[in-house]
């Protein structure tokens, strides 16, 4: 290591390269947030429902998520899908790979937040003439959320360390721009540093997001 | 006392001196008292590097490292490494020397040391029949991918950015594996490669629907074996080797063995020209 000498100046001049990488990592893994949080309601209720089909579907889906390293699911989207002619492209992959994660987690997160609310006040709201969907929607989702703030940030972390596995299918994200900038120019641990620099950075301004949106959202109140 | 006084000064300025030839052990020295070498290796890239029916490394690189280490008298530690593994594996002192078909860039020369050139490639295009591809221009319509990060990238891009084609119609794949894997499912429709590389795949059977194109217009990919870039003792040796491989006719034996034809006289007319 001590005859290792540090050329800085080869990765500024492709800082706009690295940037670049670093939107295409924000972007997959904001967005396959997003979606799987949506999906991840309806696979815990699922998952609680009293319906068999349906419990059985969600509890293959979480149980596979959960379980399953997302390197191989990331792999299994490009090129498993492809030996049956689907082709995706890699940010589809990498989108659809860690939706399929993220809603697996999170499902698992929600269900203990649905169990934590007492089911009297479901009972309540309905005895007030609110329909089932009003009931969740006004009663008992919002408290849901608050109490599972901080455990669906993390996942949010993990999803956005996570999209680093898109170099496997070739996603120009962070990773993939590193790994290409520093096979052109051998500053390996120069242009690694600096990856985990700005994967540290993505990671605070998502936490700093998170908590201005739920600050709106929960004015506060978070248990 | 004087005779104690000299004699403590001697072995004060033995020890000054053994301490100081420690230190100065370089990458040469290290190997012999070792008595191994440990070579990387990109087993990647038959038929320079790749792991035969028994998983034992195999190719022309690796024969190289067992020709180094044969020449040094020491036992060949043969180390599997992926491309992007190269340099970090030379700077964490896991690998003396990386015999891995490495392009002799003067951007990656400011970071690693070079040898003199060991081989010298052509960048080749390979597509599947129908797919009409008579020139290097006609990549502009189809889709296109090769593995990150390597020369044949860089130089693809190069050829692109100048005609001004754009990059929405390539792939890049994390290895040269994935990037054959994708063109044999559909993914895309030609791939950039070396033209050894091709030459194995076609010869392997797999991909009888596939044809060699044309190659990367004006372009010769010299390769080097790479060690840290200070230790100029070492690579002075390694040149010497190389040199060695040539005159003692082991290059032309390994050409025959892994390419199934003698080495052509262009080729080792580029090695010289290039040293």
């Amino acid at each position: 290591m001590d005859s290792y000498n540090f050329h800085w100046n080869v990765v500024w001049d492709a800082f706009p390269q690295l940037l670049g990488g670093a939107f295409t990592t924000l972007h997959v893994s904001v967005l396959s947030m997003l979606v799987g949080i949506v999906a991840a309601v309806f696979l815990a209720l699922g998952k609680m429902s009293n319906s068999k089909i349906l419990s059985f579907l969600s509890s293959i889906w979480i149980e596979l998520s959960r379980n399953t390293p997302a390197l191989f699911l990331i792999y299994m989207a490009y090129f498993g899908l492809g030996a049956y002619g689907i082709h995706l492209s890699p940010y589809l992959s990498v989108f659809a790979a860690l939706v399929f994660v993220n809603g697996g987690y999170l499902a698992e997160t929600f269900r203990g937040g649905f169990q934590s609310i007492p089911p009297t006040q479901y009972n309540a709201a309905r005895s007030l003439g609110m329909n089932s969907v009003q009931a969740y929607r006004h009663i008992i989702l919002p408290q849901m959320f608050r109490r599972i703030y901080h455990p669906m940030t993390n996942q949010f972390i993990w999803s956005i360390l996570m999209s680093s596995l898109g170099i496997l299918v070739g996603m120009n994200d962070l990773s993939g721009e590193t790994q290409r900038l520093q096979s052109s120019s051998f500053r390996t641990l120069e242009f690694f540093i600096v990856a985990a620099a700005m994967y540290y950075v993505i990671a605070k301004l998502v936490l700093f997001a998170a908590h201005l949106v739920s600050k709106r959202v929960f004015k506060g109140e978070l248990s | 006392m004087k005779l104690v006084k000299k004699i403590s000064m001697v072995v004060a300025s033995m020890a000054a001196i053994g301490a100081l030839s420690t230190a100065n052990a370089d990458a040469l020295d290290t190997v012999i008292e070792r008595g191994a070498l440990n070579c990387g290796v990109v087993l990647d890239f038959p038929p320079m590097g790749y792991t035969d029916k028994d998983n034992q490394p195999a190719g022309f690189d690796v024969d190289y490292c067992n020709d180094l280490a044969e020449a040094l008298g020491v036992k060949s530690n043969v180390i599997n490494l992926t491309w992007a593994d190269r340099i970090p594996s030379l700077i964490s002192s896991k690998t003396d020397v990386v015999i891995g078909s490495t392009s002799d860039t003067l951007e990656r020369a400011k970071s690693v040391g070079f040898t003199y050139p060991y081989f010298v490639f052509k960048f080749q295009v390979l597509s599947k029949k129908g797919v009409e591809i008579d020139s290097f221009d006609d990549l502009k319509n189809v889709k296109v991918g090769a593995a990150i990060g390597t020369t044949y990238e860089t130089e693809y891009f190069k050829y692109a950015d100048e005609k001004g084609w754009g990059r929405d119609n390539y792939t890049s794949f994390k290895s040269e594996n994935d990037a054959f894997l994708g063109l044999y499912q559909g993914k895309i429709d030609a791939l950039v490669s070396t033209n050894t590389n091709i030459a194995t795949k076609l010869a392997s059977g797999q991909f009888d629907d596939f044809v060699a194109g044309p190659y990367v217009p004006n372009y010769d990919d010299v390769v080097g074996i790479i060690a840290k870039r200070d230790e100029i003792a070492w690579i002075n040796y390694l040149n010497l080797f190389l040199i060695h491989q040539v005159r003692d006719g082991k290059l032309n034996d390994l050409h025959v063995k892994h390419f199934g034809s003698p080495v052509s006289e262009d080729m080792v007319k580029a090695l010289i020209e290039n040293r």
